[in-house]
C-alpha cells in the first residue's frame, strides 16, 4: 500500500484548500481586461462601433493556452433604451438589442503560432505570437450596429465588455476557475460614445 | 389529496426511500457531468452544488437526531441505551466499510488517471513534432531561399510589368499566391492564382515588423480546412526603381501527404499535452464528486442507522413501558403490534396477558363486592336480630358481635373485637360467668345448648345460649337470648291462670259459708245458753271473719287476674302524682316530698290504673317503714330519660325503710313475694302488671344510703314541654 501514500497525499492535501476556496471572499484582481475606448460614429445613414481593449492574461491563463487548452474570449454588447419616469433620478431601461462575440484562441505546435478562430463565422486567423492575436481580438473597427434601431440616439446607450467564457473550458479546469480569481478577467461595463454633433 | 400526498412523503419509510432514489439520481447526474462529452457537463458546477447542499442539510439533520439521542440517553430514557449502541453498531459498519471503499476508490481513480500518461509517450510525441518541424524546416529553407531570388528578379522590374510577372512566377513556383506589398502594409501587386482569391492575403504586423528590424521570415501556418500552408516574407532588395522599402509575401501549399502527417502529429501532441495538463484538476474533480457521494451515502446511511435503530427499539422500549405500568398496576395497558417477527409475537403475547390480568383482576373485585355485599347482608341481618350472635375463633378470641349482644350484656363488644374472652372476663361479674360458660362448653368439641342466670344490675337475667362449632374448626358461633321476659311473663301468667281460678272456684262457694254461718249464729245462738252461746259467737264469728278475710284475698286475685282495656289519655304525671299524694297528706307523721321535673310531661296513660300503682307503692312504702318502726320520708321524683333510641318517663319513689333483703329483690313483683307480717303479696304485684300493661318496668333497688327505691319506666312518646 506504501506505493500509493503519495497520490493520496497529494490529494487530499488539496481538497481542504479547495473548499478553504470555496468560502474565501472572491477579491478583485488586479489584471482584468479592459476596455481602453469604444466611440460610436456615424457612416453614411448607419453607426459603426469603434473600440480598443487590453486583454492581459495571468500566468494561469497563459499556462493553460501553452498547454493546449483553447481559451474562449466573449465580447458582450448591449444596446438599452432608458424611458426617463421620474427625471434624471429613475428610469426604465430596455435593452433593445445585445451581440456577443465569441473568440477562440489556441496554440499550435507544429507552426508554434496562434490560432484565432471565431465560431460564429468560420473564420480564423493565424498570429505568429500571442501580443499580435490579442491585439486583433482587442481592436473593434467598423462593426455595425442595427441602423433600424439607432433613431434616438439621445435615450440610447451602447455598453460593452469582454471576458473569458469559463464555461467553454473542459470540464476538469471549469470548476476551479469558475472560482478563482485567476481566471475571472471579465472587464466592467463600458459605454460607448456618440459621435458629437 | 395533496395532504395526503405530503402526508404519505413525510411519513414512515417514504422519505428514506426518496432519499435514497434522489442520491442514487445525484450520483447518475454527477458522473454523467463529469463526462465531457456530455450535455449535462455545463450543469457539473451547480448538480454539485445540488449535492453539497444535500450533504449540510444532511449533516444538519443528522446532528439533529444524534443530539436527540444523546439527550435521550442523558435523560435516561427508556430504550436510549440499546438505540444507542444500535446506532453505535451501525455507525463503525457503515463508516468502516465505506471508508475501505472510499480509500481503494481514490487510490484506483489515481493510478487509473495517472496509468494514462507516460515519460516515453510525451517523449516520443516531444519527437515527432520535432521531426515534423526538421521535415518542414528543409523545405522551408528551401523556399526561403527560393522566395529570395524571386526578390531579387522582381526588384529589378518595373511596377508596370510586376502582376505579369508575379502571375507567371506564381504558376512557375507553384506557390499559392504571391504579392507585393509596401512595409507600411500597402498592396503593390499581386499574382492570385486561383480563381477564388481576389485580394492577397494581408501579412501579419508581427511579420511586418520581422522584416523591419530582423531578417526574412518563413513560417509554417495552418489553413483553411486544418491544411497547412507555408507562408514566406522577403524584404526585396532596394533599387532605384522604387523608393520605400518592399516585400515579397509568398504562400506555398504543402505536400497533401506531408500536411496530413503533420496535422496528426499536431493533434495527438496537442491533445496529449492538454490532458496531461488537466491531469491534476480531473483528478480533483473526480475524487470531489466520489467524496461528495460517499459523503452522502455515509451520512443517510447513519441516518437511516438511526431510524431503523428507533423503529427497533420503538416495541422494545413500548414493551418496557408497559411492564413498569401492569408493574404499578395499570393492567389496561394494550401496546400497538407490528410486524410478524419475534418483537411482534412478543407485544401480542403482551397484550394477551395484560387482557387476561384485566379479566382476572375484574373477577376478584367481583368476587370482592360479592363478598362485601353478603358481609354486608349478613352484618345487617345480625345486626336486626334480637339474639345476641357472637363468634370465637378457636382460640377464644372474640371476632365479631352484634347489636343485640352489646344490649344483652350491656357491655359494647363491638369495640372489643380481637379480645380473648379471659381478657372480657375481666370487665364484670356476668361476663366472667358468660365467658366461662362459653369455654367450658366449647371444650366438649360439639354444639351445645346453656341457660346461664346472671345477676345484673336490674335483677337476675336469664340467658338462653346455643353454641354451634363453626366449619373447619374456625371456631364458635354463640347465639344467646335473653329470656328473662319470657320466663316471667310465662310466670305472671300462670299467676294469673291460678288467680283466675281461686276467684272463680274459691269465691263462690264463700259466699253460702259466710251466710251459712251467720244463720247458723242469728238462729242457733238463742238456742243455747251460756257458755255454749259464746262458743258458737265465737265459732261462728270466726268463721265468717275468715271467710271475709279470703273473700278479700279473693278479690285482690281477681284483682290480679282483671285485665280491663286501658283507657289511655293524655295526662300530666306531675299533677297526678300530687294528686295521689295530697290524699296522704292528712296524716301529720307521713312526709312526702315531690322533686318537679325541670319540664312539664305529658304523656297517654290510663290515670286510674297508674293511680292504684302509686297507691300501692305509697301503702307499702308507709307500712314498710311502720314496721320498721322508722319516719315516714317519702321521696318522689320524676324526670325524662334516653335509653338507646326510647325516651322514658322515670319516676322513682324512695323511702327511708329497711330496704329489700337482697334475696327478694328480683321476686319482690311476683305474686305471694312479701316481706310485710300481712297482705297478699300481689300489691307489687298489680304494680308490675299494669306498668307492663303500659309498656313500662318497674323494678326495685336499695340505694347506698338506706331506704328503698322502686323505679318505674314508662315509654315516652309525644313529649309536651
Amino acid at each position: 500500500m506504501a506505493f500509493t501514500t503519495p497520490v493520496w497525499s497529494a490529494s487530499l492535501k488539496k481538497l481542504p484548500a479547495f473548499f478553504l476556496m470555496l468560502l474565501l471572499p472572491l477579491t478583485a484582481s488586479a489584471a482584468e481586461f479592459q476596455i481602453r475606448q469604444a466611440q460610436i460614429a456615424q457612416i453614411a445613414n448607419g453607426y459603426v462601433l469603434n473600440a480598443r481593449i487590453d486583454y492581459p492574461l495571468t500566468p494561469r491563463v497563459l499556462e493553460a493556452l501553452e498547454n493546449g487548452v483553447p481559451i474562449t474570449f466573449f465580447q458582450d454588447l448591449e444596446l438599452i433604451h432608458s424611458t426617463p419616469l421620474l427625471g434624471r433620478f429613475w428610469s426604465w431601461d430596455s435593452t433593445l438589442w445585445s451581440s456577443k462575440i465569441r473568440y477562440e484562441l489556441r496554440f499550435h505546435d507544429l507552426s508554434g503560432q496562434y490560432l484565432l478562430t471565431i465560431p460564429a463565422d468560420d473564420e480564423y486567423e493565424n498570429y505568429p505570437t500571442l501580443e499580435s492575436a490579442l491585439d486583433s481580438i482587442g481592436e473593434l473597427e467598423m462593426l455595425p450596429l442595427p441602423r433600424e434601431l439607432m433613431g434616438q440616439p439621445d435615450q440610447l446607450t451602447l455598453r460593452l465588455r469582454s471576458g473569458l467564457d469559463l464555461h467553454a473550458l473542459p470540464t476538469p479546469m471549469r470548476p476551479g476557475a469558475l472560482i478563482s480569481s485567476k481566471w475571472r478577467l471579465t472587464s466592467e461595463w463600458f459605454e460607448a460614445s456618440w459621435p458629437s454633433d | 389529496m395533496a395532504l395526503r400526498l405530503i402526508k404519505h412523503l413525510s411519513t414512515g419509510t417514504a422519505p428514506y426511500f426518496y432519499l435514497a432514489v434522489l442520491l442514487l439520481t445525484l450520483a447518475f447526474f454527477l458522473s454523467a457531468a463529469t463526462d465531457d462529452s456530455s450535455r449535462l457537463n455545463e450543469l457539473f458546477l451547480i448538480i454539485f452544488g445540488i449535492g453539497l447542499t444535500s450533504l449540510l442539510l444532511l449533516a444538519v439533520i443528522l446532528i439533529r437526531a444524534l443530539f436527540r439521542l444523546y439527550r435521550d440517553f442523558k435523560k435516561k430514557a427508556p430504550g436510549s441505551r440499546l438505540t444507542l449502541r444500535l446506532v453505535s453498531l451501525f455507525v463503525l459498519l457503515i463508516v468502516g466499510s465505506t471508508t475501505i471503499v472510499y480509500g481503494f476508490s481514490v487510490h484506483f481513480l489515481h493510478r487509473g488517471i495517472n496509468s494514462w500518461f507516460d515519460v516515453e509517450v510525451e517523449e516520443a510525441l516531444q519527437d515527432s513534432l520535432e521531426l515534423s518541424r526538421a521535415a518542414f524546416g528543409i523545405r522551408m529553407r528551401t523556399l526561403l531561399r527560393q522566395t529570395r531570388m524571386m526578390g531579387g528578379v522582381l526588384a529589378e522590374l518595373p511596377d508596370s510589368k510586376l502582376n505579369n510577372n508575379l502571375r507567371d512566377l506564381t504558376r512557375l513556383s507553384g506557390a499559392l499566391e504571391l504579392s507585393i506589398w509596401t512595409m507600411d502594409g500597402r498592396l503593390i501587386a499581386s499574382g492570385v492564382e486561383t480563381a477564388q482569391i481576389f485580394l492577397p492575403e494581408t501579412p501579419d504586423e508581427a511579420i511586418l515588423r520581422q522584416l523591419q528590424h530582423e531578417d526574412d521570415y518563413i513560417g509554417l501556418d495552418p489553413a483553411d480546412d486544418d491544411d497547412l500552408e507555408l507562408r514566406a516574407a522577403v524584404r526585396m532588395p532596394a533599387s532605384g526603381r522604387f523608393d520605400e522599402d518592399r516585400l515579397l509575401h509568398v504562400l506555398f501549399p504543402v505536400n497533401e501527404h506531408l500536411s496530413d502527417l503533420g496535422k496528426s502529429v499536431q493533434d495527438a501532441y496537442t491533445d496529449y499535452k492538454e490532458i496531461s495538463y488537466l491531469r491534476q484538476p480531473l483528478i480533483m474533480v473526480f475524487t470531489l464528486s466520489l467524496s461528495l457521494i460517499v459523503f452522502l451515502t455515509m451520512l443517510a446511511s447513519i441516518w437511516f442507522a438511526i431510524w431503523i435503530s428507533r423503529r427497533m427499539v420503538q416495541p422494545l422500549q413500548d414493551l418496557a413501558e408497559g411492564t413498569q405500568a401492569v408493574a404499578s398496576g395499570n393492567y389496561n395497558t394494550q401496546l400497538t403490534a407490528s410486524g410478524h417477527d419475534e418483537i411482534g409475537f412478543l407485544v401480542r403475547s403482551f397484550n394477551q396477558m395484560t387482557q387476561r390480568l384485566t379479566q382476572a383482576r375484574n373477577a376478584t373485585q367481583r368476587s370482592h363486592r360479592l363478598l362485601e355485599q353478603q358481609t354486608s347482608y349478613l352484618t345487617t341481618v345480625l345486626g336486626s336480630l334480637s339474639s345476641g350472635v357472637i363468634t370465637v375463633d378457636k382460640d377464644f378470641y372474640l371476632r365479631t358481635a352484634n347489636l343485640a349482644s352489646n344490649e344483652i350484656l350491656d357491655v359494647n363488644l363491638q369495640q372489643r373485637l380481637e379480645s380473648p374472652l379471659n381478657r372480657l372476663g375481666k370487665i364484670s361479674d356476668t361476663m366472667r360467668s358468660f365467658c366461662l360458660m362459653i369455654e367450658d362448653c366449647s371444650r366438649k368439641g360439639k354444639a351445645w345448648q346453656q341457660e346461664l342466670e346472671l345477676q345484673q344490675q336490674s335483677g337476675h337475667q336469664t340467658l338462653m345460649c346455643h353454641g354451634t362449632p363453626l366449619p373447619g374448626e374456625a371456631g364458635w358461633v354463640i347465639v344467646f337470648d335473653d329470656i328473662t321476659t319470657l320466663l316471667q311473663a310465662q310466670r305472671h301468667a300462670a299467676w294469673g291462670e291460678v288467680a283466675r281460678r281461686l276467684a272463680h272456684e274459691i269465691k263462690n262457694p264463700l259466699t253460702p259459708i259466710q251466710l251459712s254461718a251467720e244463720r247458723l249464729q242469728r238462729k242457733y245462738a238463742p238456742l243455747v245458753e251460756g257458755e255454749q252461746a259464746e262458743s258458737l259467737q265465737k265459732l261462728t264469728g270466726t268463721i265468717i271473719q275468715q271467710v271475709e278475710s279470703m273473700k278479700e284475698m279473693v278479690n285482690e286475685f281477681s284483682e290480679y287476674a282483671r285485665s280491663p282495656a286501658l283507657q289511655l289519655e293524655q295526662t300530666d304525671i306531675g299533677e297526678l302524682i300530687r294528686e295521689v299524694i295530697a290524699l296522704y297528706q292528712s296524716n301529720p307523721n307521713h312526709q312526702f316530698t315531690l322533686l318537679n321535673s325541670p319540664e312539664n310531661i305529658s304523656l297517654r296513660l290510663d290515670a286510674n290504673r297508674i293511680r292504684q300503682v302509686l297507691h300501692n307503692l305509697l301503702k307499702n312504702a308507709i307500712e314498710a317503714s311502720e314496721e320498721a318502726g322508722k319516719d315516714v320520708d317519702i321521696v318522689i321524683s320524676y324526670h325524662s330519660l334516653q335509653r338507646g333510641r326510647q325516651t322514658w318517663l322515670e319516676i322513682t319513689l324512695n323511702d327511708q325503710g329497711p330496704g329489700f333483703p337482697q334475696d327478694m329483690i328480683d321476686k319482690l313483683f311476683e305474686p305471694y313475694a312479701t316481706t310485710k307480717l300481712k297482705g297478699t303479696g300481689l300489691g307489687l304485684a298489680i304494680v308490675k302488671k299494669i306498668i307492663e300493661e303500659h309498656g313500662g318496668d318497674v323494678f326495685a333497688e336499695n340505694p347506698r344510703e338506706e331506704g328503698a327505691s322502686i323505679i318505674i319506666r314508662l315509654p315516652l312518646e309525644d313529649r309536651l314541654s
